[in-house]
């Protein structure tokens, strides 16, 4: 009950300060933009068309509009991981202000429910805004296009989840230095991180040829959210990325790896935070 | 029942991560509140005050010693549920107005929907805000604040109301209008835990005291007790007094000379009063009044922190 109240007063927050409704119009406008644009081709209907372009099809077995979904899915998870790191810091370090803490502090409630409030609130600000686009242009295909891709949806929820995993790392600098800036600078330096991580046997692997730095790499990979991992087995749930090295088949391991290390982090904030003075 | 009990309750801050600084903000301070009393800490800047509280509420953990609040250890949840706090500084997320502010701290005290809003604009009313509960926080004044805390401290019908330099840029007559308001609580039996720097504001409504100077208890007491209960006569006269005549009124009094035409004398008790009037109506002196002056406990204070030790 107590802890439902901040959960909602995180998102109120969010709605106040103007976060959520820029993103809720940005989703909005997006939607927009493909249910006007987006179109059957008039001289084959299984092929769709956007701003009067045909999207090629027929590539590794996938149909047009699978195509554009997973190229559209692939490129726009991690943009948009990044622009919800910029919306929830912020939430993640504005309840530890000065003269706010305190406040919240003597309330009649444990520590870590108070944390896992703020982080709770502030996740589900991001999966919101996200399962809104999702289903936004799931509708988009199906009404318009016939194409009802229960995939996409999926993958949508898959990547709210990695969103959370991936907020465990933010919010962890975020109740350490209560810096939302300095949060968002090493959230964004971690994901650009997990994607070399991710690929490192093909490129940081092959910086210096050592063992040991090998191994640092594996541990890195293993303690941390696998960000880039999770996104893009999300996507294979739409379909097999097209020219691409990657393998097809959807890989679950990212996701439980990082259920663990994600609880590790969480761990920690609330460790750091209930040891804490303030 | 004590409502707050310490015992040799210390506290020393350590920061830095690279080169450790360690502050001591609090050594062995016992202290004893009583269910139903005013009881006000004072204490120079940087005694520890805030810090006590806040051993007190658990968003400060103590080093040492122990500390109960409503008879349980600190730290306890539910125990927390029957506090009112007003800390020292507080702001509110300033997108929120008055009536939010309420009904949001309500709902985490946990109040349910219906109730938190008749509590807010009950304790709005209170507090003199009610024409503001639906203004933004951003425009209010310091003092607004100030009471806006005050309701909010209320919300949950506290046993036990914490107010951490509650005055602090309140003007005059807001501020007899806020002891008013703790005196109507005392009444309604509350206990008010009070920590200010303001020495005549706390002894206006205080039960007992204690005087804390840095992080060191210094005494512990009702008003009385610690103002020490002395009582000194003072008689102002016109003109200056001889060396000759000084002699002859005693050693124990003291003489004040305030200008070439008024000098003050400071006598201790009724009889010494009178032999000085006797001597100086026979000199022929004009006595201009005479009053009697309990030392404040401003005098005391000052008395205690600049060469006090420790009780
Ligand atoms: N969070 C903190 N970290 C380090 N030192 C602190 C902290 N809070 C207070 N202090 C120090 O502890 C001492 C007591 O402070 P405080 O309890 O705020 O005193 P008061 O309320 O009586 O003014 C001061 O020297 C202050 O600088
Ligand atoms: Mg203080």
């Amino acid at each position: 009950m107590k802890m439902l109240a901040m959960v909602r007063f995180t998102l109120f927050e969010a709605v106040r300060r103007g976060t959520l409704l820029f993103y809720f119009a940005f989703g909005t406008i997006i939607i927009a933009v493909f249910a006007i644009w987006l179109r059957k081709s008039p001289e084959d209907p299984s092929m769709i068309m956007l701003f009067g372009a045909t999207v090629p099809g027929n590539i590794n077995g996938l149909s047009s509009a699978d195509f554009f979904l997973v190229m559209l899915f692939r490129q726009s998870t991690f943009w948009i991981i990044i622009l919800g790191t910029f919306g929830a810091a912020g939430l993640m370090t504005s309840f530890l202000e000065k003269g706010i803490v305190e406040l919240y502090l003597s309330k009649p409630f444990a520590r870590w429910e108070l944390f896992a409030s703020r982080a709770l609130g502030a996740s589900a600000g991001v999966a919101a805004n996200l399962m809104y686009c999702i289903v936004g242009l799931w509708l988009v295909f199906g009404l318009k296009l016939g194409v009802w891709h229960f995939g996409f949806l999926a993958a949508g929820l898959l990547v709210s989840y990695a969103f959370v995993c991936y907020f465990s790392i933010v919010s962890f600098v975020a109740i350490w230095s209560r810096n939302a800036i300095l949060s968002i600078v090493f959230g964004l330096f971690f994901s650009f991180i997990s994607i070399g991580l991710e690929s490192r046997e093909k490129g940081l692997y092959r910086l210096w040829d050592n063992t040991i730095y090998h191994r640092f790499l594996d541990g890195f990979y293993y303690l941390t959210p696998q960000l880039d991992g999770m996104l893009s087995n999300a996507s294979r749930l739409i379909g097999q990325i097209p020219f691409s090295q990657e393998p097809a088949a959807f890989n679950p391991a990212p996701y439980f790896y990082s259920l663990g290390t994600a609880a590790l982090f969480y761990c920690l904030s609330v460790y750091y935070f209930s040891s804490r003075d303030f | 029942m004590a409502i707050v009990e310490t015992y040799q309750l210390s506290k020393t801050y350590k920061s830095g991560y690279f080169k450790k600084t360690s502050v001591t903000a609090l050594v062995d301070a016992s202290i004893e509140v009583r269910a139903g009393e005013i009881f006000g800490l004072l204490g120079p800047n940087g005694a520890g005050k805030t810090t006590f509280v806040k051993i007190l509420l658990s968003i400060v953990r103590s080093t040492n010693g122990s500390a109960q609040l409503l008879g349980k250890p600190v730290g306890d949840v539910q125990s927390r549920a029957h506090c009112g706090y007003l800390p020292e500084n507080h702001r509110y997320p300033a997108f929120l107005t008055a009536l939010e502010t309420l009904l949001f701290f309500g709902k985490l005290n946990g109040l349910q929907k219906k109730g938190a809003k008749d509590k807010a604009r009950q304790l709005l009313e209170f507090v003199g805000l009610k024409e503001w509960s639906d203004r933004k926080i951003q425009k209010f004044s310091k003092g607004m604040l100030q009471r806006l805390g005050l309701a909010q401290a209320l919300l949950n019908d506290p046993e036990v109301l914490f107010l951490d330099e509650p005055t602090d840029g309140v003007d005059p007559i807001g501020r007899k209008e806020m002891r008013d308001l703790f005196l109507r609580l005392k009444n309604d039996g509350v206990s008010i835990f009070l920590n200010s720097h303001l020495l005549s504001e706390v002894e206006m409504i205080s039960d007992r005291v204690a005087i804390l100077n840095k992080g060191a208890l210094l005494k512990v007491g009702t008003l009385d007790e610690v103002r020490g209960g002395t009582t000194v006569h003072r008689i102002q006269i016109a003109g200056l007094l001889s060396p000759e005549q000084i002699k002859t009124i005693g050693l124990e009094s003291q003489f004040l000379q305030s200008d070439e035409t008024t000098t003050t004398i400071s006598v201790k008790t009724d009889a010494e009063l009178n032999r000085t009037i006797d001597l100086l109506r026979s000199w022929g002196i004009m006595i201009k009044s005479v009053a009697q002056q309990k030392s404040s406990l401003e005098d005391s204070f000052i008395k205690l922190v600049t060469n006090g030790n420790p009780v």
